[in-house]
């Protein structure tokens, strides 16, 4: 039976082979995996395996102080996953299944944070609820500790549901009503029906999403440096290792030691809850979820909503006139020298070098993330997982290891020896400022490596709903393959591949972890500039950065939206097929 | 349906040629002078001044990349074998002796040399000094009444229990005026065990003893339970003081006098130990292997000049110049006011690599209580 399996798979290989734009496809991205994913990775490891490397293993894995860290970084991780993953799942029930005013608004305030740019948060919350809180002080008079790991949960809570909500978003507009209605039928409560039919099959989505932020909180860097105090975590300590010693065996190691949480959890998460997901994705459920009306669940839900918005406002409200403020909170009068600063001084190379790299990253990454996804999802062939698994690591793995992965790899040029041909030079020197393009090649394959995954998740999701019969009715009829991709298939993935591009170009326009290693004297990046006016309490200009940031992401998404198309016609031709 | 195949495959191909488009205007440039790329370690808006000042008075397009003084010896280490940088410039020379002696930098001997202070010359020129400034406490005046305690005045007020998580300093590894900090410690406990047996605090040589070293950690590890976080860069510290987040900063007395300059002038006050404190010599040099060594030594020359140490002024960087003939602002810390250890930055510089990965593994990382 295996043997049967296996050589279908091996025919469909050579089907690949026979069709020259597959091939050419698959070729493509296997390199682009093995080069821009694989091998950083691995040069990291290795380095962190050296003798040097296993030396300090021992001397940090049998410390207290490292095992305090090493604890602190689990702790945080498991604090964030835990309140975001609620608050994403409240802000989704209440979304999809509560009766309550403003709907609209909340679903956008849920949205924020993903064009937010880090440090954003953190400086406003220090503004507002810190030692000198404008709030905090302010209104209460107390002289909130805010450093540490309430305020690094607060604000990583806060700049992470947005993955927990749209994640359980999905999954509850996907759960069909029907059942709701049939246990209904059979007398059950409506509390009940929560506690039996909805949650149990909302599990999947609950814990994809925990380990999912669990992830993304210990990876984090910026908020950490920001507003730590003296809780030290791993991602801390690695950059110091790196930017204040030059210690990339210290940094490795470190990396390692936080690279394999994220990957148990990047596993676990692959492969046993995906497994048990009892969600169907047969097309659309029929009718339209029943809405609770209850007042003592309305209400109460209501509140959290409104106090979630609450929070939000205040925050943007804080980057937004902070960017207008000569000194927030010590001398409060209007000025633009700040925008001056962003759009006219010294701080614009940043704006538009970002701008630019992320505008040639995301086409890239989107295009690469659905040929992906066509692969995984449309072809059964030999290593069909291996491809979907190797390209999620781009996510999977911390920024900052990515980062250090790619100093250690393209800070020199890459040669090969091949037999006939002798030495040549496969890829030159990427990092560094003296390296092609002033090192932003090194950068822009960052960007894409940290974006298709996202690209990929949405093909994915968006192929699967897609009947393959209509493909073949297309393949049938004498199109080619390509043909077929390009008039049926693609229309039918459109609005998937644009959230792809919106997703690709935020991430890049936001990411800082892994490319702080990275910024050159040529090539300066907007979230690195933020940092360093952050760090040295210049708030004005770090906000007038952010806004501007924002606005950026924010006309990349209407262009993006316009030129694309949000629907297809042929959406609604299939509805009621698929 | 051929022709869809020969589409994909342009596709491809130019989606794959995007990235080898250069990226910007400023794509490298063949190996003319014409630009400069300086490294540049104080604050930014002095970098700017200095980098416009100097393409005005020469024509070369110069760009800088702002970083402290560790993170600057890190990234030279880095890229040794090819250099980002043609000229380091600002930041205390504890590291520029560092570079020089893992053979980083390229002695020059610029023209007016010989009108500095001997203090303010490098070991084979290879470093000149630029800048001469005092590190002093940077202290919240509000914070401090609220705590109910006087601003600090020796290196033992900042023990204080009432201070504990409301004084910040950067951290050495990354920071060349946290550096400054610690061996000022180091020459302090030298001199003690110096005062109490001979020989136990200075080697023959002159340098504190490892025994001083270890003494110094000792105090800097009690200095811990009062610190809230080690930021990045050295002049960070005061603007924490600025906005209230914490009560007293260890920072370059300059960089308190600046930041009075500049909204927070009832906010702060500058205070000096009285058992001694370190200074800084900014230093200047040359990089090893520059891509740009003309414009580089152009630089060097300039710098050195009073109108160009006057543009310090400008930007409220109220360091001392080290030319004499540059004009002295009023508001600058008269040295001769203030009690200064005698610093020595051939030891530091010497040895600056392992007293920063000690501190970051030993008392960086330590929980307090």
């Amino acid at each position: 039976m295996v043997r049967l399996a296996r050589s279908r798979h091996v025919a469909e290989f050579r089907r690949i082979f026979q069709d020259p734009i597959l091939f050419i496809g698959l070729l493509l991205v296997v390199a682009f995996i093995a080069l821009a994913i694989l091998a950083p990775i691995w040069a990291m490891v290795k380095e962190s395996w050296t003798a040097d490397g296993r030396e300090l293993f021992d001397r940090y894995l049998g410390s207290p102080v490292y095992r305090t860290i090493i604890r602190n970084t689990l702790q945080m991780g498991l604090l964030v996953a835990t309140l975001g993953t609620v608050l994403g799942f409240v802000m989704a029930y209440i979304q999809v299944k509560v009766a309550v005013p403003f709907k609209r608004l909340f679903h956008l305030i849920a949205l924020v944070p993903v064009i937010s740019p880090p440090f954003a948060v953190a400086t406003a919350v220090l503004l507002l609820f810190g030692r000198n809180g404008m709030i905090s002080k302010g209104i209460f008079n107390e002289r909130y500790d805010i450093y540490g790991l309430d305020g690094l949960t607060l604000v990583l809570t806060l700049s992470y549901f947005t993955i927990a909500y749209l994640n359980m978003h999905g999954m509850m507009m996907a759960l069909d009503p029907a059942l709701d209605e049939a246990a209904t039928n059979l007398g059950a409560s409506k509390w009940r029906i929560f506690r039996t039919v909805t949650v149990p099959m909302l599990i999947p989505g609950i814990a994809g999403s925990f380990l999912l932020l669990f992830v993304e909180a210990i990876a984090d860097l910026g908020n950490p440096l920001v507003m730590g105090g003296n809780f030290e975590v791993l991602s801390t300590r690695i950059y110091v290792s790196i930017v204040g010693l030059y210690n990339t065996t210290a940094a490795a190691v470190l990396s390692v030691i936080l690279l394999v949480p994220s990957l148990l959890v990047f596993v676990v998460q692959r492969y046993w809850i995906s497994r048990t997901s009892v969600v169907s994705i047969t097309g659309k459920p029929s009718g339209t979820p029943h809405q609770i009306t209850h007042p003592l669940v309305r209400w109460p839900l209501f509140a959290v909503a409104m106090t979630v918005t609450g929070l939000v406002f205040l925050i943007y409200g804080t980057i937004f006139v902070g960017a207008f403020t000569q000194i927030i909170n010590v001398n409060n009068t209007f000025t633009l020298e700040h925008f001056d600063f962003v759009i006219n001084g010294y701080g614009s190379d940043a704006m538009k070098d970002t701008t630019q790299l992320a505008a040639i990253a995301t086409p890239i990454a989107g295009v690469l993330g659905m040929l992906v996804a066509f692969l995984v999802a449309r072809k059964k062939f030999l290593g069909r997982n291996a491809l979907d698994f190797a390209t999620m690591l781009g996510i999977a793995v911390p920024g900052t290891i990515l980062g250090i992965g790619y100093l250690l790899v393209f800070n020199s040029a890459v040669e090969v020896t091949l037999p006939i041909i002798g030495t040549f030079t496969l890829i030159p020197k990427l990092t560094g400022g003296r390296a092609v393009f002033g090192g932003a090649a090194a950068i822009v394959l960052v960007f894409i490596v940290r974006s298709v995954p996202a690209a990929l998740r949405s093909g994915v999701a968006a192929l699967s709903q897609i009947d393959p019969s209509i493909e073949e009715a297309s393949i049938s009829l004498g199109a080619d393959n390509f043909g077929t991709f390009r008039r049926i298939t693609l229309p039918l993935v459109r609005p998937a591949f644009l959230s792809g591009l919106i997703y690709a170009f935020a991430r890049s326009m936001t990411t800082i972890s892994a490319i702080i290693f990275l910024t050159t004297p040529r090539t300066k990046i907007m979230t690195h500039q933020i940092l360093n006016e952050v760090e040295n309490g210049r708030y004005g200009n770090a906000f007038a950065y952010c806004v501007i940031l924002i606005l950026i992401v924010l006309a990349a998404i209407t262009i993006l939206s316009v030129a694309i198309g949000t629907s297809s016609g042929a959406e609604k031709t299939i509805e009621g097929g698929a | 349906m051929r022709k869809s195949s020969l589409l994909i495959v342009c596709v491809l191909v130019v989606a794959l040629a995007i990235p080898l488009a250069p990226t910007s205007s400023r794509a490298v440039q063949a190996q003319g002078d014409d630009t400069l790329t300086v490294l540049c370690t104080p604050q930014e808006d002095w970098c700017v001044a200095m980098t416009q000042a100097f393409q005005e008075e020469t024509g070369i397009e110069t760009s800088y990349v702002r970083m402290s003084s560790g993170e600057s010896l890190a990234r030279i280490r880095a890229t040794a074998d090819d250099p980002e940088f043609s000229v380091w410039w600002g930041g205390p020379a504890d590291a520029f002796i560092a570079a020089y002696g893992e053979g980083l930098l390229e002695p020059y001997e610029p023209e007016l040399a010989s009108v500095l202070p001997e203090v303010a010359v490098g070991e084979d020129h290879s470093w000149h000094g630029v800048y001469i400034g005092a590190l002093g406490f940077c202290s919240n005046v509000e914070l401090l009444d609220e705590l109910g305690i006087e601003a600090p005045t020796s290196w033992q007020d900042l023990l204080d229990p009432a201070l504990k998580g409301n004084v910040a300093m950067a951290h050495p590894a990354t920071s060349g005026t946290a550096f400054t900090a610690f061996w000022t410690g180091v020459t302090l406990q030298a001199d003690e065990l110096e005062a109490a047996e001979e020989g136990t605090g200075y080697d023959e040589e002159g340098a504190p003893t490892e025994a001083a070293v270890d003494a110094a950690f000792e105090y800097f590890g009690e200095l811990h339970q009062n610190i809230l976080q080690y930021t990045r860069s050295g002049s960070a510290p005061g603007q924490m003081a600025g906005n209230s987040e914490i009560a007293v900063a260890i920072i370059f007395s300059h960089d308190c006098v600046k930041l009075q300059q500049e909204g927070f002038q009832d906010v702060l006050v500058n205070t000096f130990p009285e058992e001694g404190t370190g200074y800084e010599v900014g230093g200047m040099a040359l990089i090893k292997n520059a891509p740009e060594p003309d414009a580089a030594k152009q630089w060097i020359e300039w710098a050195l000049t009073p109108e160009a140490q006057a543009v310090a002024q400008t930007v409220n960087s109220l360091q001392l110049p080290t030319n004499p003939e540059t004009p002295v602002s009023e508001l600058s810390v008269n040295l001769a006011e203030v009690n200064l250890v005698d610093y020595n930055f051939v030891a530091a510089g010497a040895v600056r690599n392992d007293i920063v990965e000690r501190f970051d593994s030993d008392i960086a990382p330590q929980p307090t209580e």
